[in-house]
């Protein structure tokens, strides 16, 4: 993958290209051996991952673009994932980009058309909203849910891809700018610009052309939100739930079995309910398990050792993809400053979009196991 | 509001908007199971049922969650209130709360729909959108 942060002197294809030449050397392949891609990116506009392959002369492979929001990069990956269990290839690249700086600034917005847009909704002010109605059902502090913030920025400051590289206090988060009460700046992902790329291979083609260091994709899962016949609860996520069993049934584990997850962070909230849809944590419990340091890199949980959204940065199309590069490095043991003690099992978790009625648009969960 | 000067609907689909002034939000209620959803859908979520008619929802509800946005795109001037508010009919409807000071608003106070002026068309008519007061205020 790419260092995340601000690439003013490159674009989305450019990033691509970077990623997908990390991937071949990481694997040691000769890029020839590519069947097939999936390229996922959400604002960098019509054949991107066409220029991507272009810059690299790889064009001519089949490929599809592929869009869900924020979990594009993970859907893409996924699309990999079946292209090989149908048998239909046997090596596969999965990239996610995006040169986000250029497109956009500010709080990201559902699309235009939709009504809860018409009104003034903004993401930032969605997941705010949920943190408002945590608080009020759990009795989350907002000194507790600082410290999500806090630990991604501490772990981010020890990844050298990461987007930014500083500590943070929790007076920091405190005193941050407000964008949506009760979220402050530090609260947010911030815009990125960044690229991953990952290899899948069958198990034909990892015994003939493989180096010996791939890890085992168990599960590659993804539902999209139901519209809801009576409004449900916003504390918890059905949606995170509904993708993360079908990924532990998949991969023949149960969340008891997973040592370390990355998981979406668009949001300090967003952590919350996503660890505890995942099942990781029981609901409730995760703001006093964070104070106590479990989900440290250190701790019984690891949560976002890379530093996450928040810290390493959300390049949305790249995020999916960038999240399985860190949980196939973390398994290999080549996380350096930010290595967990022996992962076997490591989860990913993606989820993005909104459109008015139903939970979330796009749900991710891949479970690599080493 | 003087039937004169009221605005036609910002969405016409979502809500009515009547000569008088008065106006309802619209959606869906499944005839087959009694599910309601926002906005208008073809077909129910619950029952697959594609007999759907058109409902005027109740105007008085409960105050579910919201925030203070105090960054958002150009066509919305910051700060402005938005919430989510749970009606009886088993719906939730996101929008923005007016009629009250933004450090007192609370989850679970009543709130009741208000129609209230919402910019201009592109040929520069008047139109009529919608926010939520608290039932107190009115």
């Amino acid at each position: 993958m790419t260092r995340f942060g601000k690439h003013p002197d490159s674009d989305a294809a450019d990033l691509g290209a970077e990623a997908l030449h990390g991937a071949v050397a990481d694997a040691g392949i000769d890029p020839r051996l590519i069947e097939a891609a999936y390229v996922g990116h959400v604002f960098q506009g019509m054949v991107t991952g066409q220029r991507v392959l272009a810059q690299v002369g790889l064009a001519g492979i089949p490929l599809a673009n592929v869009e869900n929001a924020c979990s594009s990069g993970a859907t893409a990956i996924r699309e990999a994932s079946l292209a090989i269990r149908a048998g239909e290839n046997d090596v596969v690249i999965a990239i996610g980009t995006e040169h986000l700086t250029s497109k956009f600034s500010g709080a990201l917005t559902p699309d235009p058309s939709d009504p809860e847009a018409a009104v003034g909704a903004t993401m930032p002010s969605v997941y705010a909203m949920r943190a408002r109605r945590y608080m009020e059902e759990y009795g989350m502090t907002r000194e507790q849910l600082a410290l999500i913030p806090v630990k991604n920025k501490s772990n981010a400051a020890r990844n050298p891809l990461a987007h930014f590289r500083k500590e943070i206090t929790v007076q920091d988060v405190l005193d941050s700018r407000p964008i949506a009460d009760p979220l402050r700046l530090h609260d947010c992902s911030p815009v990125t610009d960044g690229a991953a790329a990952v290899i899948l291979m069958s198990d034909k083609a990892a015994k003939r052309h493989g180096n010996g260091r791939a890890v085992k994709l168990a599960a590659s899962a993804l539902r999209t939100g139901t519209v809801d016949v009576e409004p449900a609860s916003m504390t918890f996520e059905p949606l995170t739930w509904a993708t993360a069993h079908d990924a532990y049934e998949r991969a023949g584990i149960g969340p008891e079995d997973v040592d370390f997850a990355e998981v979406h962070d668009c949001f300090s909230i967003a952590e919350v309910l996503r660890v505890e849809g995942l099942g990781l944590f029981k609901q409730g419990d995760y703001p006093a398990a964070v104070e106590r340091g479990d989900a440290n890199i250190e701790g019984r949980l690891p949560i976002n050792p890379s530093g996450g959204l928040i810290g390493k940065g959300h390049p949305l199309g790249g995020t999916g993809v960038a999240q399985v590069v860190e949980i196939v490095r973390q398994l290999r043991g080549e996380s350096g400053d930010r290595q967990i003690e022996g992962p076997r099992v490591g989860l990913a978790h993606c989820r993005g979009g909104k459109a008015v009625g139903i939970e979330g648009a796009a749900c991710t969960v891949q479970i690599l196991v080493r | 509001m003087s039937a004169s000067a009221v605005g036609v609907s910002f969405r016409p689909g979502e809500l009515e908007v009547r000569p008088d002034g008065t106006g309802n939000q619209l959606g869906s209620r499944c005839r087959a199971c009694g599910a309601h959803f926002f906005p208008v859908r073809e077909a129910c979520s619950g029952c697959l049922s594609g007999d759907l008619e058109t409902v005027r929802f109740s105007t008085a509800g409960t105050l579910y969650t919201f925030s203070i946005v105090r960054q958002s795109t150009p066509a919305f001037e910051v700060p402005y209130a938005l919430g989510y508010v749970d009606f009886p009919e088993g719906v939730r409807i996101m929008g923005q709360i007016s009629g009250i000071e933004l450090d007192e608003i609370k989850i679970g106070m009543p709130m009741v729909l208000s129609l209230e002026p919402w910019g201009e068309d592109d040929e520069g008519n008047p139109l009529t959108g919608y926010r939520f007061r608290p039932a107190e205020a009115n």
